[in-house]
C-alpha cells in the first residue's frame, strides 16, 4: 500500500539532547498507525519532528512523496497536516467557535465542514459561544480533533486523545476517531494500549528515542513477549 | 444573569477592588468644587490617554512576542521629533523623501533577488564572499551619494536657524523658509543613479547572503514586486520634480492639516521603523531572552544619542495647529459651535476653562485607538491570531499560520502606537530627551496595575495612573482637609510618582497579577 507519510532514520536534538536517536516509521494512506513505547521514549517528539516544531538534524520525512525536513512548521502544516497535541492546546480566551475558525485556510473551511464536524462532536454546536477556558478535559480534547479536521487535512497526527478523561469520554473519543480516519490518515501517539490497539492497524514501538519494532497491531496483541518487554504493561 | 454571579463569586476579589477604587476617586472628586473636578479628570485623561498608547503597544508586543521593548519610551520620543519635523520644516521631510524612495526601492524587489541569487553558478568560495564584497561595496556607493544629497536642515550650531527658533517663529504664525539646498560637486543624475544602484547592490547582497541556505526556487516573476518598485521610483522622482513647490504648499497649508500629515507621516514612519527592528534585530534573538534586554536597552541608548545628534539637547516646542491655538475675540468658547468658529484654545465646560487640544483631542484619540485596537483584536482574522498567539505560538503555526508575518505586524502596530503617542504629545509636552522615559515608566506602573498582557488591562491601568497623579497634583493646588490638622494637607510635587507607585504597591498586594493579568 502506497504510504502518505515516511519517516526514514530521524535524528532530533534539543537543546544538546539527542532526543530521537533513529526513528523510521511508515504510514500507510488511510490507516491509522499507532506510536507506541514508555514515557519519554520521544513519541511527542516524533510527531513534532514531522511538523517541523523540532526540526529533524538528520534522516528524512517524506509526505505526499515530498521531502518535507528543513520547512518550516507553517508551510508543512499548510500542505495538508492536522494536529492535535498533547494537553490538546486549546486556546483559552477565544471562543469554540473561533478556535475552530482560526484553523481555517480558505476562507469558508469552516462551514464547509461544518455539518461533518457536529455530526462528529454534536457537544461542540451547544458549547459554540462559550470561551475554550470554560470546557471540560474532554470538551477541550473533542475541540482539539475538530480544529484539526476544519482545514483539509490528509494526515492527522494526534497525540494521546485519552489522557486524563473518563472512561465513557474515551469509549466516545475511540468512535469519532474511527469515524473521521474513514476519509483521513491518521499517526497515533496513544500511552493506553488498550485504545490503540481498539483504533490501529498497523504500530511502531519507539525505545528510548529508536524505532525498535513495526508491524501490524493484530500481530502485537498475540505477541505478549513483545507487549511486556516493550511496554510494561498489557 | 447566572453566568454573570458566577463570574461576581469567581472575581470577587476585583470587583472589590474596583468597587474600592471607584469610591476612592468618587470621594477625591466630591472634595472639589465642579470645575476643578471636570479639570482633573480631563487632564487624568489626557495623561492615561497618553500612557496607553505607550502601554498598550508595549504589553502587545510583550503578550505575543515575549519581548521587553526597553526601547518603547525612545520610539515615543523619536515619533514627537518625526512629527515636529514634518511640522515645523515641511521642507526638509519632503528634501528626505526621494532618498529615501529610492533607497527603498531595491529591497522591494527583495524574493526576485532570492531567486537570482540562488541561481548563480559560482565555487563554493566565491558563492560564499560575492555578497561581502557587494555589500561593502553598496554601503561606499550609498555613503558617497547619500551624504552628498541636498537636505536642507537646521542648524544646532547657530541660533538663528536652530530648531527652537523655527518652532518659535512657527508658533508666532511667521514659518520660514529657507533656501532650498542644492546639489554641490555632483550632478543631480549621478547621485539618484548612484543611490539607485547601491541600493539593487545591497538588496542582491543581502538576498545572496541568505540564499546560501536555501535551494533555488522556480522563477515565478512578482509582478506585484516589480509594480511596486516603479511605483517606488516615480514618486521619489516626481517628488524631486515638484520638491520646491511642494514644500512651499505645505509651509503654507493650515495648520490643522500639516499637523494631521505630521500624525500620519510619524505614525506610518513607527509602524516601518518597527518592522525594520524586528525582522533585522529582534528576530535572531527570539531564543535569548537576556539579549534582547540588552539589545533593546542599547537601542534605546542609541536613538535617545540619535536625537541629540540630529535635533540637539535643547528643548523646545511644537506650536499647537490652528484650529486650538485661536486666543483673541469669542474665546474661550462657551460652546461647541463657538469653539469651532473662532478655534479657540481653550473651552469653558461646566465652569471650568478646559485646554480643547490637550485635554479633549489627546483623550479623544486615545478613545478612538482604544475602540480600534479592540475591534481589530476582536472582530479581525489577524486579532484572533494575535490573541491565540499570545497564550500558545507553537500551535498557531501548526495549524499552517505564518506566525513570523504576525509578529513584525504586531511589532510595527506597537511602535506605530508609540510613535503616535508621542507626535501627540509634542504640542502638549513639548520635545526633550527625556520624554520618552518618562512615559515608558508611567506605562509599566500601568501595566503592573492592569495586568501585564492584558489589553483592557492596559487601558484601565493608564486611566487610574493619570487619574491619580492629576488628582494628586490638584490636591497639592487646592489642600485636603485633615481632621487633626489646622491647615489643609497640601502634597508636595514629589508626592505625585509616589502616589501612582504606592496605588500599583497597593493593587499588587491585592491581586498579584494587576487587575486583569492572568494567573501563570
Amino acid at each position: 500500500m502506497e504510504n502518505l507519510l515516511e519517516i526514514i532514520d530521524i535524528h532530533t536534538f534539543i537543546g544538546q539532547y539527542h532526543i530521537l536517536q533513529g526513528v523510521t516509521a511508515r504510514v500507510p494512506k488511510g490507516s491509522i498507525t499507532t506510536l507506541l513505547g514508555r514515557n519519554g521514549a520521544g513519541k511527542t517528539t516524533t510527531l513534532k519532528s514531522v511538523l517541523g516544531l523540532t526540526a529533524p538534524g538528520k534522516g528524512k520525512v517524506v509526505f505526499k512523496g515530498r521531502e518535507i525536513q528543513g520547512m518550516r512548521s507553517y508551510e508543512i502544516a499548510a500542505l495538508g497536516i492536522g494536529f492535535v497535541p498533547e494537553h490538546r492546546a486549546i486556546f483559552r480566551d477565544l471562543t469554540v467557535e473561533e478556535n475552530l475558525k482560526i484553523a481555517e485556510r480558505r476562507k469558508g473551511d469552516f462551514g464547509r465542514k461544518q455539518d461533518f464536524i457536529f455530526d462528529l462532536f454534536p457537544d461542540l454546536e451547544r458549547l459554540i459561544r462559550l470561551t475554550g477556558s470554560h470546557l471540560s478535559g474532554g470538551q477541550q480534547q473533542m475541540l482539539a480533533i475538530a480544529r484539526a479536521l476544519v482545514a483539509d487535512n490528509q494526515l492527522l497526527l494526534i497525540d494521546e486523545p485519552s489522557e486524563g478523561l473518563a472512561p465513557v469520554i474515551i469509549e466516545h473519543m475511540i468512535g469519532a476517531i474511527r469515524q473521521l480516519s474513514a476519509d483521513s490518515t491518521v499517526l497515533l501517539v496513544e500511552q493506553n494500549f488498550l485504545v490503540a490497539s481498539q483504533l490501529a492497524e498497523y504500530y511502531v514501538i519507539i525505545e528510548e528515542g529508536k524505532s525498535v519494532k513495526s508491524g501490524k497491531i493484530a500481530d502485537l496483541v498475540k505477541d505478549q513477549g513483545t507487549i511486556h518487554r516493550y511496554l510494561g504493561a498489557a | 444573569m447566572n453566568a454573570f454571579f458566577h463570574s461576581l463569586r469567581k472575581n470577587s476579589v476585583l470587583w472589590i477592588t474596583i468597587l474600592v477604587l471607584v469610591a476612592f476617586f468618587a470621594t477625591a472628586a466630591h472634595g472639589m468644587s465642579t470645575k476643578d473636578w471636570v479639570i482633573t479628570l480631563l487632564r487624568g485623561l489626557s495623561v492615561g490617554s497618553l500612557t496607553f498608547l505607550v502601554a498598550s503597544g508595549f504589553s502587545l508586543i510583550f503578550g505575543l512576542l515575549d519581548v521587553l521593548n526597553l526601547a518603547h519610551g525612545t520610539l515615543f520620543m523619536i515619533g514627537a521629533y518625526l512629527g515636529w519635523t514634518v511640522y515645523v520644516r515641511p521642507d526638509t521631510f519632503i528634501d528626505i523623501l526621494t532618498p529615501a524612495a529610492l533607497l527603498a526601492s531595491g529591497f522591494v524587489l527583495a524574493p526576485l533577488w532570492e531567486v537570482l541569487a540562488g541561481r548563480l553558478q559560482l565555487g563554493e568560495r566565491r558563492k560564499r564572499a560575492w555578497p561581502w564584497v557587494g555589500l561593502l561595496l553598496a554601503v561606499v556607493v550609498l555613503f558617497l551619494t547619500l551624504s552628498r544629497y541636498p537636505i536642507s536642515t537646521w542648524d544646532l550650531e547657530n541660533f538663528a536657524q536652530s530648531p527652537g527658533t523655527y518652532a518659535y517663529m512657527a508658533d508666532q504664525g511667521q514659518r520660514l523658509l529657507p533656501p532650498q539646498a542644492e546639489f554641490e560637486g555632483i550632478s543631480p543624475a549621478l547621485d539618484m543613479a548612484g543611490i539607485l544602484f547601491g541600493s539593487l547592490l545591497a538588496a542582491f547582497s543581502l538576498a545572496g547572503l541568505s540564499a546560501s541556505r536555501q535551494p533555488a526556487d522556480r522563477l515565478r516573476i512578482p509582478w506585484l514586486r516589480i509594480g511596486m518598485y516603479v511605483l517606488l521610483l516615480a514618486v521619489g522622482f516626481g517628488i524631486y520634480a515638484v520638491n520646491d513647490t511642494l514644500s512651499v504648499t505645505l509651509n503654507e497649508l493650515n495648520t490643522t492639516w500639516l499637523f494631521s500629515i505630521a500624525v500620519l507621516v510619524a505614525t506610518l514612519g513607527g509602524f516601518a521603523l518597527g518592522a525594520l527592528m524586528e525582522s533585522t534585530l529582534i528576530r535572531p534573538l527570539y531564543i535569548r531572552p537576556i539579549y534582547q534586554l540588552m539589545l533593546t536597552l542599547g537601542l534605546s541608548a542609541v536613538g535617545i544619542e540619535m536625537v541629540r545628534a540630529l535635533w540637539g539637547r535643547t528643548e523646545f516646542i511644537m506650536p499647537k495647529p490652528a484650529l486650538f491655538s485661536g486666543a483673541g475675540e469669542g474665546c474661550p468658547a462657551t460652546s461647541l459651535s463657538g469653539w469651532l468658529e473662532h478655534q479657540c484654545s481653550t473651552i469653558f465646560l461646566l465652569g471650568g476653562r478646559v485646554r480643547v487640544y490637550n485635554e479633549i483631542l489627546i483623550p479623544l484619540v486615545g478613545i478612538v485607538v482604544l475602540i480600534a485596537v479592540w475591534v481589530l483584536l476582536k472582530r479581525s482574522r489577524l486579532g484572533m491570531i494575535i490573541r491565540a498567539g499570545v497564550q500558545d505560538r507553537e500551535m498557531v503555526e501548526a495549524l499552517g499560520i505564518n506566525v513570523k508575518r504576525v509578529f513584525t505586524f504586531v511589532f510595527s502596530l506597537g511602535i506605530g502606537l508609540a510613535t503616535l503617542g508621542g507626535t501627540l504629545a509634542a504640542p502638549s509636552l513639548g520635545l526633550s530627551n527625556g520624554m520618552g522615559e518618562n512615559y515608558l515608566l508611567n506605562a509599566l506602573i500601568a501595566l503592573a496595575i492592569g495586568g501585564l498582557t492584558s489589553y483592557p488591562g492596559s487601558a484601565i491601568g493608564s486611566l487610574l495612573l493619570g487619574m491619580m497623579q492629576q488628582f494628586i497634583i490638584k490636591y497639592g493646588q487646592i489642600g485636603i482637609k485633615l481632621p487633626f490638622l489646622a491647615e489643609p494637607f497640601k502634597p508636595t510635587p514629589p508626592l505625585v510618582p509616589a502616589s501612582t507607585v504606592l496605588l500599583m504597591v497597593i493593587i499588587l498586594l491585592v491581586l498579584p497579577q494587576g487587575l486583569f493579568g492572568r494567573k501563570e
